[in-house]
């Protein structure tokens, strides 16, 4: 019996389109998924590695889920549907034939649709276009390992889970609505899980896997990424096992859940009905009855009222239903168990700002009023029908649009509460948190204008797609897949214009001081133009809505030409004119005012920069000596212009016949004039790359000087859709690489290996050879003349300050203008920032402790009213570090120091000749709490600080090993200043995220991880984390002050201004010398670490196998370990090997201290020789905790074994 | 405005189905019977009239109006009540018949309420007004919807079915209100009960197999036959026999006998009585002289 009814089920199924439907529909998109799903962040990976397929299989059969309801949902639920059920359950079937035969068949079925996956997939890898260097050789075994492992299971609780829920609530709504619930609450617990720190129980539980597969190799390096297979042990099998678990619960509980009767429940609800006598009574009385007089209103007015109630009444509907309830339910669920992401630095919380909370709470519920929108575009373009009252509905006389805009306005009004709802949350919240700075208008704007016109236009295309596919559910799926697809598919094409893409550009990003900015503007016309189109759409989707019985779409077409009545048409004209105008009004601001250029066409002028222009690089230029510049700032206008001049010397042998200049190769920037003061004859040969050659009648000789005098504007004419945010209302902050540069500017150069390779350039050099002989003459501005006298008069507003290095000369107002003119006293970096804002000051001076009567310092913090809570913590931060930089490196060379709060644009501070622009986003609304968090104010600051001097006294090399020479000894330097200021525990959870962060960052790398000595450009998670890692190592092995007297000496030698050896050489140091301070230091026994931590890729494998302890007396105790110990060291190409192990390495014990908290009470160095290695070790107190390298001052990529619980000897 | 003309309508659906031939039909103003068998293609009538289906071929005009192009103004005359419909389950009868009352252009609040009031009380709904409608009765339900056909003083009503499914009681009580109606206002009634008709209508058409068989009053269409009709009571086993010899129009059982009828011009004699027709008679005579084709489902 029960292979009848399996039969029968594959049979009914066979003849279903839809199950062909969807088996294409998974098919298709499967081809295409990896591109889909990893846009771009494919690369180190092979397209075809096996955790890329494992992966992505993951996350397709998550979006598809919706199908394994329809699929297994309506296995039962079809015989109630079509009351079928009599006539089957009158069968002599068993019950448990009945169920599993349906869900046999079902599940056979759904294999066979997801078979489109697999083979989807394949297909994709096959396709001839794809380069072979992203491939490996095809392997069928890659794909169908993890369609077995990771799918099947998969498929089978998911199908089991739907198949009971669909039988057992016997209601077509709940199939319709589970497989999409399953989606959100899955996507939104991945959001938590991003934020949870036990990552074993996430990757247990999730139920599509590409989390654990994500967990399992995080560590993995890109070698063994792209060649092993997901090994099926450990997490991963559990995780499959516990789903597999689930869903054999849920068949068992479905199978003593189901009744197999026909009625469900014990008894018919009652049903009304009045009593035959009342009823005869009852007519005799109604004949009588008479229809009082009205009047019908068909007047505009009357139309509105019909608008209005249609609008009402599908609202109260939508606030009626259970699944919207769920929907709200859930959001407020997830709101409730979150953990808010405030601006989180380094685990440090900001204050709940409003537009901070704004984008938490759009980002935690957004997927709810998608789904609100997803949902109920199609139950409400349903909804008559449903539930059959169309027969009536539709011959009313009310007009086609009334009925829909009815219905649509009707949905807009149910979130327009829910965000009202969600702006009171926010205030309840910001309440608890003791924060009173409620900006209404900021909640207004970040959901009104940010978020609700996209809701607003994605309502109106769902409706437009649920009225034209007239399918409720194919509805649904064409617009999920519409959202994934159209905003990556453009993406991936590289079209990124706001007048085709979906929506337009999001608004920019908030900052608390330049607001909104200049973002507004192009931002509503884009909308403008949006909601034009939208509601073409929308008149579309009105005149081939259904009404009546014809839903042919040969029909509708037909009939849709009637339909288009005269005011619907007047309404389409107008808006059809309103897209058309705001349309080209975007277009003659955006391409006419203002260039646009595709990314192809920007990568395409770049690709030919560097190709003509490649040639000029090393080329001789003068100096940069002198800089001598007027300033005029408009920045409500978003103009400048700056005039002034350069002086330049040739400081080579040889003399220079002609001087090329870069403009910056932006249309908002003009040069007006540019003269030198001797004869120069101007070849334009580059000009259309603002790359201009000036042949001099007569040749600059050694140690001559040439004054270059220009002016340069920049102009803000129109809008474009995503501009600059440097120039900006309020808060202005851009450098000198804004002004003319010479020769050949690398930055203009393409970037990326791949999109080079396209216009057929080799990969890039991040950074010259640690030893090439030319490099190693320029330091940080690239041969442009590295240090220079400087002088610049800015003028600004007269509500703003304007800053930049140097002292404040004199300050004076000119009509509504005010300018400041700025000096320095002696020859500085070549490096300097131009920072306006309306700025609040605070100020406070250092005086050097071991030198009362040394020059005290100006310290002064230029900040955004309101912005007030770290501002002593900053203060403090340049005091401590001004103490300890100055004690152990060297004095500190100027004679002010200030910190200047800019937009959040980019989240970051900076540090110039005595000049730190520091991002409002990054230190000065962290809510810091002191007995938890790590003063990431202080931090940043000393770390900023730092940079005076490595940086502003020492000037490195632009080869390898740049960063670490300015970054990471910035690193290790705040890291000795916050050490005398925070606790060991805080200190070493800081240090722990840092290593998962290099590890994280390692496994990313693109093109390959090098050892820190030789660290290059774009590889922060060298320079910074591993790099604060490993000089935390060393000086932990050779001592600080060891390491400060070496870093004393280097500054000593190679200071640019006055360092000994820097002033007998034209070339900048590198990490070779630096290496050679730090091998001074070091002794013999350990000169091995400086191999390990600089010069080489070297991690390590820590596991405490055993520890036990013995008890002798009340206070000897003996604990024995057993530990592991493996030394791993990585080639280039990230081959890791084993080599053996000879180290010195910290054993720890731990015994309960007074604050019932684990203490150390044992660390010591041992040198640990072998892999395998037993210890016995005597301590005074009982041990609770031991192991090796208990503070993880090595790296390892398991640290969680390093220490374990010792147990008593039996 | 007091016609409804229908020439030459015709529709054949897209699985082949032809549903109407070649219909013509003049209503006028009091109510209209359209009898026949299910899948006659009634309902397909109807909802052509209700603006609601396309038609192939052919024309409605309604007094000036093109029922097939102007369906805005003609909705606007308009009373339906589907064949089948369903209500919103969770909303009470007062609320939904607001709702519509608005939506039928009653947008003057007071005298809405009042007319959704009397048309309460009565169809009679007034006591159970703010139940929900899904629990009505099918004759509950078959009273909502005459209600919400009558707002805003329909010039022309279409019921379509009313009383398939209704317990006699419920019936009784739909007839009751339905004969008010025919008085100044287009009413057109479709059904497969003869007794519907015989007792409500003035005119009547028959329709069978998208084809109108015959039309007028009904009094007059069974004169055509008086006379002609003989009944006979006989044995189950001679059914086929006379089935070969005879016309037979009808055949029921009476005490598990056959009793037949059969039309036929001369007394035939053979033990068959003369009886006194029917409008039963005039129907069954109609549908069974046309050559039975399989019933197309409407």
């Amino acid at each position: 019996m029960l292979f009848e009814i399996f039969k029968f089920e594959i049979k009914y199924r066979a003849k279903r389109p839809d199950t062909y439907i969807y088996f294409v529909a998974l098919f298709l998109y499967s081809i295409v998924a990896v591109d889909f799903l990893f846009e771009g962040e494919l690369d180190p990976l092979k397209r075809n590695a096996p955790i890329v397929i494992a992966r992505t299989m993951g996350i397709v059969s998550a979006l598809f889920m919706m199908i394994t309801s329809m699929i297994m949902g309506v296995s039962v639920l079809r015989d109630f549907d079509h009351q079928m059920e009599s006539l089957m359950f009158i069968n002599p079937i068993k019950k448990r034939d009945y169920l599993l035969g349906r869900f046999l068949g079902s599940f056979a079925v759904l294999i066979f649709i997801f078979s489109g996956l697999l083979f989807g997939m394949v297909l994709g890898d096959l396709m001839p276009w794809l380069d072979p260097d992203k491939m490996l050789p095809f392997n069928f075994w890659h794909y169908l390992q993890p369609f077995l492992y990771l799918i099947l299971p998969t498929l089978f609780f998911g199908g089991a889970i739907f198949f009971v829920s669909g039988a057992l609530s016997r209601k077509l709504i709940v199939v319709y609505t589970q497989g999409f619930f399953f989606l959100v609450v899955y996507l939104l617990a991945i959001n938590l899980a991003r934020n949870s720190d036990d990552l074993f129980l996430t990757a247990l539980l999730e139920p599509f896997t590409f989390q654990t597969v994500r967990i399992t190799t995080q560590f993995w390096t890109v070698v063994e990424r792209n060649s092993l297979m997901l090994p099926m042990d450990g997490v991963l099998l559990y995780n499959r096992l516990t789903w597999m678990a689930v869903g054999i619960i849920a068949l068992v509980i479905g199978h003593y859940g189901f009744s197999f009767h026909v009625i469900k429940g014990k008894a018919l609800k009652k049903q009304l009905k009045a009593s035959s006598h009342d009823q005869n009574i009852a007519i005799q009385h109604s004949n009588s009855i008479q229809i009082p007089t009205f009047n019908v209103h068909y007047s505009i007015l009357a139309n509105i009222r019909q608008l209005m109630q249609q609008a009402l009444f599908t609202f109260k509907s939508i606030i009626k239903e259970v699944p919207f309830w769920t929907i709200v339910l859930c959001g407020i669920g997830i709101l409730l168990i979150s953990s808010f992401n405030l601006g989180t630095f380094f685990g440090v919380d900001s204050y709940p700002t409003t537009y901070i909370l704004v984008g938490e709470l759009v980002e935690l519920t957004i997927i709810f009023f998608l789904s609100i929108i997803v949902f109920y575009s199609g139950e409400l373009v349903w909804k008559e029908r449903d539930v059959k009252v169309s027969g009536i509905h539709d011959a009313l006389p009310i007009s086609d649009f009334t009925n829909l805009a009815g219905k649509f306005i009707g949905l807009v009004l149910t979130y327009a509460i829910l965000i009202l709802a969600m702006i009171l949350a926010g205030i309840i919240f910001q309440t608890s948190k003791g924060y009173y700075h409620y900006e209404l208008d900021v909640y207004f704007t970040g959901f009104f204008v940010e978020v609700f016109p996209f809701l607003f236009l994605l309502a109106i295309l769902c409706f437009f797609i649920q009225s034209l596919v007239n399918h409720k559910f194919i509805g649904h799926l064409v617009v999920v897949i519409f959202i994934f697809s159209a905003t990556i598919l453009l993406k991936v094409l590289g079209l990124d214009h706001g007048l085709y893409t979906f929506g337009g550009a999001d608004l920019g990003r908030y900052s608390d001081m330049n607001g909104y900015g200049h973002f507004i503007e192009p931002y509503l016309w884009f909308k403008v133009y949006w909601i034009a189109i939208s509601i073409v759409l929308f008149i579309i989707a009105i005149i081939f809505s259904i009404r009546g019985t014809e839903t042919r779409f040969i029909t509708r077409w037909k009939l849709s030409k009637p339909r288009l009545n005269r005011s619907l048409l007047r309404l389409g004209v107008v808006v059809v004119i309103i897209f058309t105008l705001s349309g080209c009004y975007i277009f003659y601001n955006t391409n006419i005012l203002n260039g646009y250029a595709t990314q192809a066409t920007q990568n395409a002028y770049r690709a030919d920069y560097e190709k003509k222009l490649k040639h000029f690089e090393y080329l001789p230029q003068p100096k940069i000596v002198d800089v001598n510049l007027t300033l005029e700032l408009y920045p409500y206008e978003r103009d400048y212009s700056v005039e002034g001049y350069y002086v330049l010397t040739n400081t080579h042998s040889m003399p220079i016949d002609e001087i090329h200049i870069q403009k910056l190769p932006n249309d908002q920037v003009a040069l007006e004039y540019l003269n030198f003061d001797r004869g120069a004859r101007f070849n334009n040969e580059y000009e259309e790359y603002g790359y201009k050659i000036f042949e001099f009648n007569k040749a600059l000789q050694p140690g001559d000087s040439v004054k270059v005098a220009f002016k340069q504007t920049y102009t803000t004419t129109g809008f474009t859709e995503s501009s600059n945010t440097h120039i900006v209302y309020n808060g202005t902050f851009f450098d000198n690489f804004h002004f003319p540069t010479l020769g050949y500017l690398e930055d203009i150069a393409l970037e990326d290996d791949d999109v080079r390779k396209e216009h057929g350039l080799n990969p890039k050099i991040r950074r010259a050879k640690i030893d090439d002989p030319i490099a190693v003459l320029s330091g940080r501005s690239d041969g442009d003349g590295e240090e220079i006298n400087f002088e610049m008069i800015i003028g600004t507003d007269s509500g703003q300050i304007a800053i930049a290095p140097g002292y404040l000369q004199k300050e004076w107002v000119e009509g509504d203008r005010k300018y400041f003119h700025y000096k320095m006293d002696k020859p500085m970096s070549n490096f300097y920032s131009v920072v306006s804002a309306r700025y609040e000051v605070m100020r406070d001076q250092w005086t050097p402790a071991h030198d009362s009567l040394g020059n005290p310092v100006n310290l002064e913090i230029y900040y955004h009213r309101g912005h007030e809570y770290n501002l002593d913590r900053m203060m403090k931060g340049m005091k401590k570090s001004l103490d300890y930089f100055s004690k152990h490196f060297s004095p500190y060379q100027y004679r002010q120091m200030r910190i200047l709060e800019t937009p959040g644009y980019k989240e970051r501070a900076q540090s110039f000749p005595n000049t730190v622009p520091f991002s409002e986003s990054l230190g000065f609304i962290l809510d810091i709490d002191d007995e938890h968090d790590v003063d990431m104010a202080f931090y940043v600051t000393a770390h900023e600080m730092a940079h005076q001097w490595w940086g502003h006294q020492v000037n490195p090399a632009n080869v390898q090993g740049m960063s670490m020479l300015s970054e990471t000894l910035a690193q290790y330097s705040a890291l000795m200043v916050l050490k005398q200021e925070s606790s060991e525990e805080k200190i070493r959870r800081f240090l722990k995220t840092q290593m998962n962060r290099y590890l994280k960052g390692r496994s990313r790398e693109r093109i390959r991880e090098m050892p820190l000595a030789l660290v290059e450009s774009g590889q922060q998670y060298i320079h910074y984390d591993k790099g604060l890692l490993n000089l935390n190592a060393f000086q932990d092995y050779v001592s600080e002050d060891s390491v400060n007297i070496a870093l004393r000496r280097f500054i000593r030698d190679w200071d640019s201004f006055h360092g000994r050896k820097k002033r007998k050489t034209d070339r900048y140091p590198t990490t070779k010398d630096l290496m050679g301070y730090f091998r001074d230091v070091t002794p013999d026994s350990l000169q091995y670490v400086i191999e390990d931590l600089f010069e080489t890729i070297t991690l390590y494998e820590f596991k405490t196998t055993e520890a036990i302890y013995e008890k002798y007396s009340k206070d000897q105790y003996e604990v024995n370990m057993t530990l592991e110990a493996m030394k791993y060291r990585a080639d280039s190409n990230g081959l890791e090997s084993s080599i053996g192990v000879n180290d010195w390495v910290d054993i720890g014990i731990y015994a309960e201290g007074g604050n019932g908290k684990d203490e150390l009470i044992y660390l010591e160095k041992h040198k640990i020789t072998d892999e395998v290695t037993s210890l016995e070790i005597v301590v005074d107190q009982k041990p609770t905790k031991a192991g090796i390298d208990p503070l993880n001052k090595l790296i390892d990529r398991n640290t969680d074994d390093n220490i374990q619980t010792v147990s008593e000897k039996e | 405005m007091n016609h409804l003309t229908i020439t030459n309508l015709s529709k054949t659906y897209s699985n082949g189905v032809q549903a109407l031939k070649n219909v013509s039909l003049e209503i006028p103003t009091g109510m209209f019977g359209l009898l026949g068998p299910n899948g006659a293609g009634k309902s397909t009538l109807m909802r052509t009239i209700a603006t609601l289906q396309e038609a192939d071929e052919g024309t409605i005009a309604l007094g000036g109006l093109d029922v097939l192009t102007q369906k805005a103004e003609v909705r606007r005359l308009l009373g339906y009540l589907p064949q089948e419909f369903g209500l919103y389950p969770k909303m009470s009868a007062e609320v939904l018949l607001d709702h519509l009352a608005v939506l039928k252009g009653l947008t003057n609040r007071k005298e809405r309420k009042a007319v959704v009031q009397a048309l309460l009380h009565k169809t009679n709904l007034y006591d159970v007004r703010k139940k929900n409608l899904g629990g009505y009765s099918g004759g509950m339900k078959q009273r909502f919807g005459i209600a919400q056909a009558l707002l805003a003083n329909p010039k022309l009503i279409i019921v379509d079915e009313p009383t398939a499914g209704l317990d006699p009681a419920e019936r009784n009580r739909f007839h009751n209100l339905l004969s008010e109606l025919g008085e100044n206002t287009i009413v057109i009634l479709s059904t497969h009960i003869v007794d519907d008709v015989k007792e409500l209508c003035t005119n009547m058409a028959i329709i069978n197999q998208g084809k109108v068989l015959l039309t007028g009053n009904p009094l007059e269409t069974i004169e055509q036959v008086e006379g002609k009709v003989y009944r006979k009571t006989i044995e189950k086993n001679e059914l086929a026999e006379y089935k070969e010899e005879y016309m037979i129009i009808s055949e029921r059982l009476l005490l598990g006998k056959p009793i037949i009828h059969i039309l036929s011009e001369n007394e035939p004699g053979d033990g068959f009585e003369p009886v006194e027709a029917d409008l039963s008679d005039v129907y069954f005579a109609q549908i069974f002289s046309e050559p039975s084709n399989s019933l197309v489902h409407s």
